[in-house]
C-alpha cells in the first residue's frame, strides 16, 4: 500500500460515511413532528388572542398582544372548577386502582400455577376485542340498575372494567418473560407471592407500568362517551364533556375556546413529563446471564 | 451441617416420569456432586431437595425429617442458579440481605451477617452496586453470598459455573472447594461437566436418564465404573471401546475386522461371550516391542500431553501420551495396553464384567 492510498484510508476511518437511512429517517421524524406540532402551536397562539386578533391575523401568527384574560374567562363560563374536580377525582381514583389491579391479576396469571388460570386470561383478554361503543346501551342499563348514575362509582367501574383487560394482556406478557427463577430465588429466600411481587417484580417492570400508566391517563383524561352517557347532572361532568358543552355554547369566541382546549390537555402533557423518566430500558440487566 | 436422604424418589411430568426411583444418602458436611448428560434429570432433582418441584413419589429428608410438604423457606436450603437471579434492582448488599430481611432478623445482626460474607467472598467494595455494574464471576459470588448468609444446613448448586469463561471457572472451582471446607456445609452439587465433578466432589453421584448409574468417591467412579455408560462419561478424554468376542485359550478378543487384539488376562467363563473392551487413553502404551500395530489418524498436542488418535485393526482408539515423542500423522507405531488396566463390560446390558473371580 502507498502512503498516498493509506493517508486516504486513515482519514476515511477517521470520518465515518454518510448513512442515507439514517438521514432519511431524520428527515421524515421532523416531518412528522411539524404536523404533530402546528395544531398545538396554533392551539396556544389562538388562545392567546382576542377575538378580533382571531379574526384579522393570520393563525400561525403569534399574538401580539397576549390575552391572559381567556384563560381567566375560560375557566369560569366553562364550569371548570366543577369539571376539572371531576376529572382529576375520577382519573386519580381509576388510574392507580386499575393499574393496581391490572398487576396483580396479571402476576396471579403468569405466576401461581391456577386450576382455571388459562381459562381467566381468555376470558380477560375477551374483554379487549369487546367495542364498548357496543357496550354503551347495556351499561347505562346496568349502572342504572345500580342506581350509580351520576355518580363517581357509576363511572369509575366500568372504567376500570374496560381498561383492566389490556393492561393486564400487556403485564401478563411481560411478567411471563421474567425469568422463573427470579421468582423462585425469592421463594427460597422466603418471600410470599406478595412480597414477590411488590419487592421483585414491580420494580422490574417500572418501564411498562410508567407506560401504561401514561397511556391510561391520557384515556381516562380525555374520555367522553361513556362519561357523555353516564354522567349527566352538570355537577359531575368532567372536562371533555365541559369542552364539548363550552364549543357550542361559545362557538364564535376562539380564544377562549383553545384557553379551554389548553387547560384541559395541560395536565395530560405534565404526567407525561414526569413519568417517562421511568422509560429506560434494561432495568432487568444483571438479573441472569441471559 | 445436615444429612440429606433421597428414597425411591420419582418425578413424573403428566405421564412422563423423568427419575425413576432414585437413592442416595449424602452425609453431614458431604460434597455431593449429581452429574449426568443433559436432560437426564439432575436440575428436577435438585429443585425437588429445594422445594421448588413437587414430589411424585418417595421422600426427601434432611436430617431424618421427611420435607416432601415443606416450603422452599423452612427446608433450611440455600440454592445457587446457573444464571445466578439476582435481583436487579437491589444492590448487593440488599440482595445478600433479602433472606433475613424476610425473616425478620435485626438489622444489626443483618450488617453483621453480610459483611461476614462479603468478607469471606472479597464483595466488601462491590456492596452498594447493582448487578447490572458487575462481572460474571462477580454476580456468581453475590449468588453464593446471599445461599452463605442466611447459613443453611445444605447449599444446593444448580451448574453454577457453566455460564464463566475457562479460567474463571478453574479459579471459582476452588474457592467454592475451600468455601466448603472453611463452612463444612453439606453441599449437593449439578454439572454436567464430569472434570468439575471429579475435581469438587466427596462422593460423584453418575445420572443417566431418570436413574442412578453409579454412586462414589471420584476415584472409585475413574477406577472401577460398575457399567459401560459411568465408564465412558467419567473421564476425558473419554475411554476406548473395542467391542468384539473373547476367543478360547486367552488368545484375546476377535474384533469386527477379524484381527484378535490381546486385551491381558479374562476369566475362561466369558469365552465366546459378546463384550466391549474398556481401555482408558493413559493406558495405551506406544512401545517398541511387539505390540498391535496401529497408524496414527490425528495427532493433538496440548502441551503437557498429546491425545493420539490411532486405527488399529480397524479400531479408532484415543492414546494420550505424556512424553515428547516425534510422531507424525501417518506414522505406524505398535502399541501396547498397560497390564491390568482393562474394563469388560456385557455387550449386552453394559454392565461391568469381572476380570478375575474375586473382582466382583
Ligand atoms: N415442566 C416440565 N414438563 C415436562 N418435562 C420436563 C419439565 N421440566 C423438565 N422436563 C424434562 O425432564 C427431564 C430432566 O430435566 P432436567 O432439567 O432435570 O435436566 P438436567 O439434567 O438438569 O439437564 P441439563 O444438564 O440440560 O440442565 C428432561 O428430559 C426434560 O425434558
Ligand atoms: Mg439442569
Amino acid at each position: 500500500m502507498t502512503s498516498a492510498n493509506l493517508a486516504a484510508v486513515q482519514a476515511d476511518a477517521g470520518r465515518p460515511p454518510r448513512d442515507w437511512v439514517l438521514i432519511g429517517l431524520w428527515l421524515s421524524l421532523i416531518v412528522v413532528a411539524a404536523i404533530w406540532i402546528a395544531p398545538f402551536v396554533f392551539i396556544v397562539f389562538t388562545s392567546l388572542k382576542s377575538t378580533g386578533q382571531v379574526m384579522t391575523t393570520s393563525a400561525f401568527a403569534p399574538p401580539a398582544d397576549p390575552q391572559f384574560s381567556n384563560y381567566a374567562s375560560a375557566w369560569a363560563r366553562g364550569r371548570f372548577d366543577t369539571t376539572f374536580v371531576n376529572s382529576v377525582v375520577i382519573t386519580a381514583i381509576k388510574v392507580p386502582l386499575g393499574l393496581m389491579i391490572s398487576a396483580m391479576a396479571a402476576y396471579a396469571l403468569a405466576k401461581i400455577p391456577m386450576r382455571f388460570g388459562r381459562l381467566t386470561l381468555v376470558l380477560i383478554l375477551f374483554g379487549t376485542m369487546i367495542p364498548f361503543q357496543v357496550m354503551l346501551a347495556p351499561i347505562f342499563t346496568l349502572v342504572n340498575g345500580f342506581g350509580l348514575i351520576d355518580t363517581y362509582p357509576g363511572v369509575i367501574l366500568p372504567y376500570l372494567a374496560f381498561g383492566i383487560p389490556y393492561q393486564v394482556f400487556i403485564l401478563h406478557g411481560f411478567f411471563r418473560a421474567i425469568p422463573h427463577e427470579l421468582s423462585e430465588a425469592a421463594r427460597i429466600d422466603g418471600a410470599s407471592h406478595f412480597t414477590t411481587f411488590r419487592r421483585v417484580f414491580l420494580p422490574v417492570s417500572l418501564p411498562v407500568l410508567a407506560a401504561l400508566f401514561i397511556l391510561d391517563f391520557v384515556a381516562t383524561w380525555n374520555e367522553f362517551a361513556m362519561a357523555l352517557v353516564l354522567l349527566q347532572d352538570r355537577e359531575m361532568w368532567t372536562l371533555p364533556l365541559g369542552l364539548s358543552a363550552f364549543q357550542g355554547q361559545f362557538s364564535r369566541d376562539y380564544g377562549q375556546l383553545n384557553a379551554a382546549i389548553v387547560m384541559t390537555v395541560l395536565p395530560a402533557t405534565l404526567v407525561y413529563l414526569i413519568f417517562q423518566r421511568y422509560f429506560v430500558s434494561g432495568l432487568t440487566s444483571g438479573a441472569v446471564k441471559g | 451441617m445436615a444429612s440429606v436422604t433421597i428414597s425411591e424418589v420419582r418425578k413424573t411430568y403428566g405421564a412422563v416420569a423423568v427419575i425413576h426411583g432414585v437413592d442416595i444418602d449424602i452425609r453431614h458436611g458431604e460434597f455431593v456432586v449429581l452429574v449426568g448428560p443433559s436432560g437426564c434429570g439432575k436440575s428436577t432433582l435438585l429443585r425437588m431437595i429445594a422445594g421448588l418441584e413437587n414430589i411424585s413419589a418417595g421422600t426427601i429428608a434432611i436430617d431424618d425429617r421427611v420435607v416432601n410438604h415443606l416450603e422452599p423457606k423452612d427446608r433450611d436450603i440455600a440454592m445457587v442458579f446457573q444464571n445466578y437471579a439476582l435481583y436487579p434492582q437491589m444492590t448487593v448488599a440488599q440482595n445478600m440481605s433479602f433472606a433475613l430481611e424476610l425473616a425478620r432478623v435485626d438489622k444489626a445482626t443483618i450488617r453483621q451477617k453480610v459483611d461476614a460474607a462479603a468478607a469471606i467472598l472479597g464483595l466488601e467494595p462491590l456492596l452498594d452496586r447493582k448487578p447490572a455494574q458487575l462481572s460474571g464471576g462477580q454476580r456468581q459470588r453475590v449468588a453464593m453470598g446471599r445461599a452463605i448468609v442466611r447459613n443453611p444446613k445444605v447449599f444446593l448448586f444448580d451448574e453454577p459455573l457453566s455460564n464463566l469463561d475457562a479460567k474463571l471457572r478453574v479459579a471459582m472451582r476452588a474457592e467454592i472447594k475451600s468455601l466448603h471446607q472453611r463452612l463444612g456445609t453439606t453441599v449437593v452439587y449439578v454439572t454436567h461437566d464430569q472434570i468439575e465433578a471429579m475435581t469438587m466432589a466427596d462422593r460423584i453421584v453418575v445420572l443417566n436418564a431418570g436413574r442412578v448409574e453409579q454412586i462414589g468417591t471420584p476415584l472409585e467412579l475413574y477406577d472401577r465404573p460398575v457399567n459401560r455408560f459411568v465408564a465412558g462419561f467419567i473421564g476425558s478424554p473419554a475411554m476406548n471401546f473395542i467391542a468384539g468376542t473373547l476367543e478360547a485359550g486367552q488368545a484375546g478378543l476377535k474384533v469386527a475386522s477379524g484381527a484378535v487384539i490381546a486385551v491381558g488376562p479374562y476369566p475362561a467363563e466369558l469365552v465366546g461371550r459378546q463384550v466391549e473392551f474398556g481401555i482408558r487413553p493413559e493406558h495405551i502404551l506406544v512401545s517398541d516391542a511387539e505390540g498391535l500395530d496401529a497408524r496414527v489418524d490425528v495427532v493433538e498436542p496440548t502441551g503437557s500431553e498429546t491425545h493420539v488418535v490411532v486405527d488399529a485393526a480397524g479400531e479408532k482408539l484415543v492414546a494420550l501420551i505424556r512424553r515428547r515423542l516425534p510422531i507424525a500423522v501417518g506414522d505406524r507405531l505398535s502399541i501396547a495396553f498397560e497390564e491390568g488396566q482393562g474394563h469388560l463390560f456385557d455387550a449386552g446390558n453394559g454392565q461391568r464384567l469381572a476380570l478375575e473371580p474375586m473382582d466382583v
